[in-house]
């Protein structure tokens, strides 16, 4: 028996050795597919993001830089993008980049029969309709839009678009089928296999954008530092921790109240990062009780909102009433002013609107890597507090999402994923709920000022409009930001670097010591 | 004996065709859009209904279904909405994992419960019978999940015998794999040998009572004899039947040791799927599970005349 263990330890121990210089994170589920902006979720981007790279990506502090491209210029009347290419960057098959490799991703992606998420936004009508993408010369691309649009860079650098990630026309089989992602990261794809990992290999003859040294978003210095990636499925937080404690993982996505115990462990850290997704109280401003302005201020300044903050986000967080997030460009001085939290001013409020302890219901879930719960439990003590009658309603996720969707809900503590651009951050709150009820607010101002930030290009402008927006969101309440999504990550003492950006892993500039 | 079979066989039909009508139904009754859930927060009312369209979710249900039972009649089980991937392949990849483990953990949980099951009925109301009927309580009253995460702790993270997480197939590479296999078969063998030893006492203890064992006590007999060669071989039959149920329960139901272990086998491939609406592949899977019942089952009664000659299979 002894023997017996003795060799399996062995066979483990020679395991390990084979991938000693892989850095390995968890996911919580599989791959969707390996196409670009395809067929995606979280988890699929955060493979992508290591593989593909678009012409432009977003930095730290969510303005667009060039990725791909050297440089960019944008003509006076707003309709033409030219962008001059990186002359040393090389495909993952060793093909050099070129302007026609541009030209061939673009017209793949706005191909109906591509399926790409974004097209809605790049084709006719959409908020950057392109008009077309011609090679000027080998090193030179020009991308003309249908009208002026101050997200169309934004819009490309998207998760959600796989980056616009520019692939080599390898990439695809002859009979037209996608075949794998060839394209120009710091790592290239190497093995899926479904249900288990995801593996992908270093790419040696990386060139990364030009940088000061450093990791800055998705631009920035990019150096594979490992041999490879192994991305492992483990949709299970103690089999996580477990792993992590091993040394069987490198780093991972942690449950929050694990945080004193990383924090404190000898084996492992705590890596604690903010990104711009929002926690927020969405409000169905339609509902009877919560059509009034007042019953909804009253609800915002009910709340201790840094007291629940602090509670709900383990001390991670810090209160933010915007819908800016705190490391954007545009977080100004008038995005810092939130409703004061007041309980008498909420009684009056509540007087004033007539509210007679009707109840209000908010819709949470307990997913162990959002605040839903925490958030709405503790909202629920403060807000009786200022005698509002709430009860929480614990749905699964694609329940609440269905809920949302159909405007079937009064509040819903939520989680918004990160888009670094305001502009694209209210587009998920404000419209016409007529069109679609899954939106939080259509009060015509807000539109108008949602309109006026996706064409308006000017930083300064935008600033107003931004700022402008506020004010009224502030005035009118119709959901309740709490702070921005922190990520709470584990790591082995041996993990060097920042691996997490954004909610995606990011395992460029990060090393793994013998 | 083919007649048998056949009859069996169709028996399961109905049985089978209720499953998948109820599966079908129950699954669309649940709230959440696949179709919404596939297109993430930024799609809009029309991308979802488009989506929906090409997925077929926006007919009626009752043809919906039709195509569906139509194409299964076929051997297609369709696409899985995730990812693409056609279901039957996918499913019976994944069974093929699950099955290894459990086949494994059934057998090895046979071979320690029914002895300790015959010993401590032989030994009834001794301090043998009581230790054995105490520990099968406590270990089939622990929640395997929580088993699994103490063997976990202990052989891989405290001892480090074993890896805490990650899976080989054996199929690749048998000693690697077998390392993987040992957690998760030990916990089920743990859990399940509880099951197994209470159900072996208590059938032994009736056959025991019966008057041929006296009888053949009076004939002076050996203990050994009375036991396993006529007392065992009649009281085997229910064990065996709970068996056949374990297994086939466990073919299909060890969604939380494959969670746990990170084991991609066909429990968790049924619960990532329910949690993504992937009507296609739950579908398929809870198919295949009862397909799987009827089959393990129908084998455990074709086998049942070799310890009951009383038994005909016919």
């Amino acid at each position: 028996m002894k023997k017996l263990l003795l060799s399996g330890v062995a066979l483990l121990a020679a395991t390990q050795i084979a991938t000693a210089r892989d850095v390995t994170v968890a996911l919580s589920s599989d791959l969707r597919s390996s196409n670009p902006g395809v067929n995606r979720d979280g988890n699929t981007d955060s493979v992508i993001l290591h593989i593909v790279e678009g012409l432009v990506g977003y930095n730290n502090g969510g303005e667009v830089k060039p990725l791909l491209a050297k440089s960019f210029e944008t003509s006076a009347d707003g309709l033409t993008y030219t962008f001059k290419l990186r002359t040393d960057v090389k495909f993952h098959n060793g093909k050099p980049l070129t302007a026609d490799d541009v030209v061939w991703n673009w017209t793949r992606y706005l191909k109906p029969d591509t399926k790409w998420t974004c097209l809605k936004d790049f084709a006719e009508g959409g908020a950057a309709a392109v008009t077309g993408v011609t090679a000027v010369d080998p090193a030179t691309v020009e991308i003309k839009l249908a009208k002026p649009s101050a997200v169309f860079l934004g819009l490309m650098s998207r998760p959600e678009c796989g980056f616009t990630g520019i692939i080599s026309p390898d990439s695809v089989a002859a009979d037209g089928s996608f075949d794998k992602p060839i394209g120009t990261g710091p790592f290239q794809w190497g093995e899926w296999k479904k249900g288990e990992y995801i593996h992908l290999n270093k790419f040696a003859d990386y060139v990364s954008p030009e940088n000061n040294g450093q990791p800055d978003g998705m631009v920035g210095s990019k150096r594979p530092l490992v041999d490879g990636v192994k991305f492992m499925i483990i949709p299970d937080a103690s089999t996580i921790k477990a792993g992590l404690q091993s040394g069987v993982l490198d780093t991972a996505e942690i449950s929050p109240d694990l945080i004193p115990e990383f924090k404190e462990s000898e084996k492992t850290q705590l890596i604690v990062a903010r990104n711009n997704g929002k926690n927020l109280f969405y409000i169905q401003t339609r509902d009877k009780v919560l059509s009034k302005p007042g019953v909804r201020r009253a609800m915002a300044m009910a709340l201790d909102l840094d007291q629940l903050v602090a509670a709900a986000s383990n001390g991670t967080g810090e209160a933010n009433g915007s819908m800016v997030s705190q490391d954007s460009v545009y977080f100004s001085e008038t995005q810092k002013k939130r409703l004061p939290y007041d309980i008498e001013a909420a009684k009056k409020e509540l007087a004033d609107a007539g509210y007679n302890g009707e109840p209000i219901s908010i819709i949470a879930n307990k997913r162990g890597n959002v605040p839903s719960f925490p958030a709405a439990v503790m909202a629920q003590a403060m807000m009786q507090q200022a005698g509002l009658n709430v009860q929480i309603e614990v749905l699964d996720y694609a329940t609440q999402v269905d809920r949302r969707r159909s405007g079937n809900y009064q509040v819903i503590s939520q989680s918004v994923s990160p888009r670094l651009d305001p502009a694209l951050m209210y587009a998920f709150y404000v419209g016409n709920k007529d069109e679609n009820a899954s939106l939080m607010w259509d009060d015509p101002k807000a539109i108008e000022l949602m309109k006026a930030a996706y064409v308006e290009a000017d930083p300064a402008k935008r600033q107003t409009i931004f700022d402008e927006f506020h004010a009224l969101m502030l005035k009118e309440m119709p959901g309740i930001f709490l702070y921005d999504m922190v990520d709470v990550w584990g790591a082995t003492k041996a993990l060097k670097g920042q691996p997490v950006w954004q909610s995606n892993a990011r395992l460029w500039e990060v090393s793994v010591e013998e | 004996m083919l007649r048998f079979i056949l009859s069996r066989l169709v028996m399961a039909l109905p049985t089978i065709a209720l499953v998948s009508i109820t599966v079908f139904a129950l699954i669309r009754f649940i709230p959440g859009d696949p179709a919404a859930l596939m297109l993430g927060d930024m799609a809009e009312p029309a991308q979802i209904a488009a989506m929906r369209t090409e997925l077929g979710l926006d007919k009626p249900m009752p043809q919906q279904f039709l195509i569906w039972a139509g194409n299964v009649l076929q051997g297609d089980f369709g696409q899985s909405i995730v990812n693409d991937e056609a279901v039957l392949p996918l499913v019976v990849s994944r069974f093929m994992v699950s099955a290894e483990i459990v086949f494994v953990a059934v057998l090895l949980a046979s071979l320690i419960a029914v002895p300790a099951g015959v010993i401590a009925a032989w030994r009834q109301n001794s301090l043998t019978d009581l230790a054995l009927v105490g520990t099968a309580t406590v270990l089939l009253s622990i929640p395997t999940f929580w088993l699994g995460l103490l063997l976990l702790l202990f052989f891989g993270l405290k001892l480090g015998w074993l890896p805490v997480l990650g899976y080989v197939s054996i199929r690749e590479n048998f000693a690697g794999g077998l390392l993987y296999l040992v957690l998760p078969i030990m916990t089920l063998v743990i859990h399940e040998a509880g099951v197994l030893i209470r159900m072996a006492r208590a059938s032994t203890l009736e056959v025991l009572r019966l008057d041929y064992i006296t009888h053949a006590r009076a004939k002076g007999l050996s203990e050994s004899a009375v036991l396993w060669r006529h007392a065992f071989k009649n009281a085997f039959g229910p064990t065996w039947t709970m068996i056949g149920l374990i297994l086939g329960n466990l073919l299909g139901g060890i969604a939380v040791i494959e969670t746990v272990f990170t084991i991609p086998g066909l429990g968790r491939l049924m619960v990532d799927s329910i949690f993504a609406r992937d009507y296609p592949v739950i579908q398929g899977c809870l198919l295949f599970v009862s397909l799987s019942y009827v089959l393990v089952n129908l084998v455990i009664d074709l086998l049942y005349p070799l310890f009951d000659p009383r038994v005909v299979a016919e």
